[in-house]
């Protein structure tokens, strides 16, 4: 008998806005993708050029953390957001973070490019390393593929699932202890380094999964479980 | 002047349309709130066109209660049932039930004129009589019959309304000589000057400056220990930061007549409405994506 009185959208400069903001994470992402993969090119061959287009990258996904923040805090100011919108924007700020903190770890990688012959001299423990890094590399590229559909199911999965590549990182742990010879210890020292780098850029991965996961639902389990 | 059915007249009051909240008289386990107001099934209909349906709410003790919603969605309507002031209107009829504290406010020997003592309202605009301060605020008691000395009566309701020490050496200029901010306080003196348990409040910073806005906000906290405050209010942000909690209202369209009737599509903390509403429709009123 009754209909729902027709409703017409409105502030769509805000709506706009917003929709340019996720766009713009997503492009900030992309970049720290592809430096992502410039670590794992580095590793792999000690090509020092690639390097070098590394930290050149990195300064630009720096950038971009800087001037997202500003939107933020200008949107906050200027639009009083609520409800989803407010989860959305402050999900924005603590998520390009993340990002920023993937890229400097993925730097951490770069710079152990010089020390190529060095961690060569151990297969095993170059090839755990290589693992390691691609599936660090899949992990984020899950990450950015649960931001950019806003993929509960996915974002659940980065929140919630245990991991393969920490049992190679318990395997490398090992691997490390039992490396004997002249380099053992700047093999360990820089295998280290290149190892828990690796397995952080998984970790913050996963908190933008679960940062995801509390904007998209807005139950406070899961901004609890985001607190790890 | 005193009517028979005057409540506050121990000798009429009729033990079953006794008004008065007694004290511990609810056996509520736990925090459980006190409810003051508890509309069930309410519809309000000026002549054959119903303005809400199916309104049922509780309105709890000592706390601030928003209205929100889009114009035309039965707020001040709602709002003005819980002190019969529908009553004034010929063709205004409430169907359902409203209790205060139990009691049926519908009830026939329920007397409106105390009915308004007790829940005090707040208007839009201020409307201050065309007197003095000090004969606006006395103005209410003196009909009441209070037979305390009026000084301290005026003067501990000018306190509590924060108008006191602007307008103490002014106490017999025309309350129309205040600014609106000020008037608008003194209208708010003028409703708890009779003592009120609850106060209604209409937009009553629609017309103010905000810093005559938040000087309003601010005495709300302030006195919500001692009132029971509903307020209607067009400014989210106000409803965010000043209610406990909130109820949001809308409309929806009779096709045959393109009339519009009011109804409450949720109310829950104010929280929990601003941060993660349960309904969709409050979901896109907050944010303002579709009014």
């Amino acid at each position: 008998m009754t209909l729902d009185h027709p409703v017409e959208p409105l502030r769509h400069g805000f709506r706009e806005e917003l929709d340019q903001l996720r766009i713009q994470v997503e492009l900030m992402g992309v970049r720290v993708d592809e430096n992502l993969e410039r670590m794992r090119q580095g590793l792999r061959s000690g090509d020092v050029m690639v390097a070098d287009a590394a930290y050149t990258a990195d300064n630009e996904i720096d950038a971009m953390n800087v001037s997202l923040t500003e939107r933020c805090y200008l949107l906050l100011g200027r639009e009083s957001p609520v409800a989803s919108d407010l989860r959305f924007i402050v999900s924005v700020l603590r998520i390009v973070s993340e990002l920023e903190r993937v890229g400097d770890l993925a730097l951490r990688v770069v710079k152990l490019t010089p020390k190529h012959d060095l961690l060569v001299r151990s297969d095993v423990v170059f090839d755990i390393l290589l693992t390691l890094a691609d599936e660090a590399v899949e992990f984020f590229r899950v990450a950015l593929r649960a931001w950019s559909a806003q993929d509960l199911r996915l974002a659940t999965e980065l929140a919630t699932q245990t991991r393969n590549l920490d049992v190679y990182y318990e395997r490398l742990i090992s691997e490390l202890k039992r490396l004997d010879g002249p380099d053992a210890v700047r093999i360990a020292i820089a295998a280290f380094a290149a190892g828990r780098a690796l397995e952080r850029i998984a970790d913050h991965s996963a908190i933008i999964g679960a940062r995801l996961r509390y904007l998209i639902t807005g139950e406070p389990a899961h901004l609890a479980a985001e607190v790890r | 002047m005193v009517s028979e059915t005057n409540l506050t007249e121990p000798a009429t009051v009729d033990e079953s349309v006794n008004i008065t909240p007694e004290v511990g008289e609810s056996s509520a386990p736990g925090p459980a709130p006190e409810v003051v107001f508890d509309a069930s099934g309410v519809d309000v209909y000026y002549g054959a066109f119903r303005a809400v349906r199916d309104i049922s709410v509780q309105i709890n003790k000592n706390e601030i209660t928003a209205f929100i919603g889009p114009s035309g969605c039965g707020k001040t309507t709602v709002l003005r049932c819980f002190n019969r002031m529908n009553d004034l209107i010929d063709i205004a009829r409430v169907e359902g039930k409203i209790t205060y504290h139990g009691v049926d406010l519908y009830d026939p020997e329920v007397n409106p004129v105390e009915v308004r003592r007790r829940i005090g309202m707040v208007f839009q605009k201020p409307n201050p009589f065309p007197k003095s301060i000090y004969d606006n605020v006395a103005y209410g008691p003196r009909i009441a019959g209070v037979k305390e000395n009026m000084d301290d009566v005026v003067e501990r309701a000018l306190r509590s309304a924060g108008l006191w020490d602007e307008v103490k050496s002014r106490l017999k200029a025309s309350g129309l000589g205040l600014s609106g901010g000020q008037q608008q306080r003194l209208c708010i003196a003028r409703a708890i000057a009779t003592d009120p348990e609850v106060l209604l409040m209409d937009e009553p910073c629609s017309a103010l400056d905000p810093i005559a806005t938040a000087r309003i906000e601010d005495l709300m906290q302030e006195i919500k220990d001692k009132y029971t405050i509903i307020i209607v209010t067009h400014n989210m942000q106000q409803a965010a930061r000043v209610s406990d909690r909130t109820a949001f209202f809308t409309a929806e369209v009779n096709p045959e007549s393109d009339t519009r009737t009011g109804l409450l599509v949720e109310i829950d903390s104010t929280d929990k409405m601003f941060s993660n509403p349960s309904d969709e429709r409050t979901e896109n009123y907050v944010t303002g994506r579709f009014g």
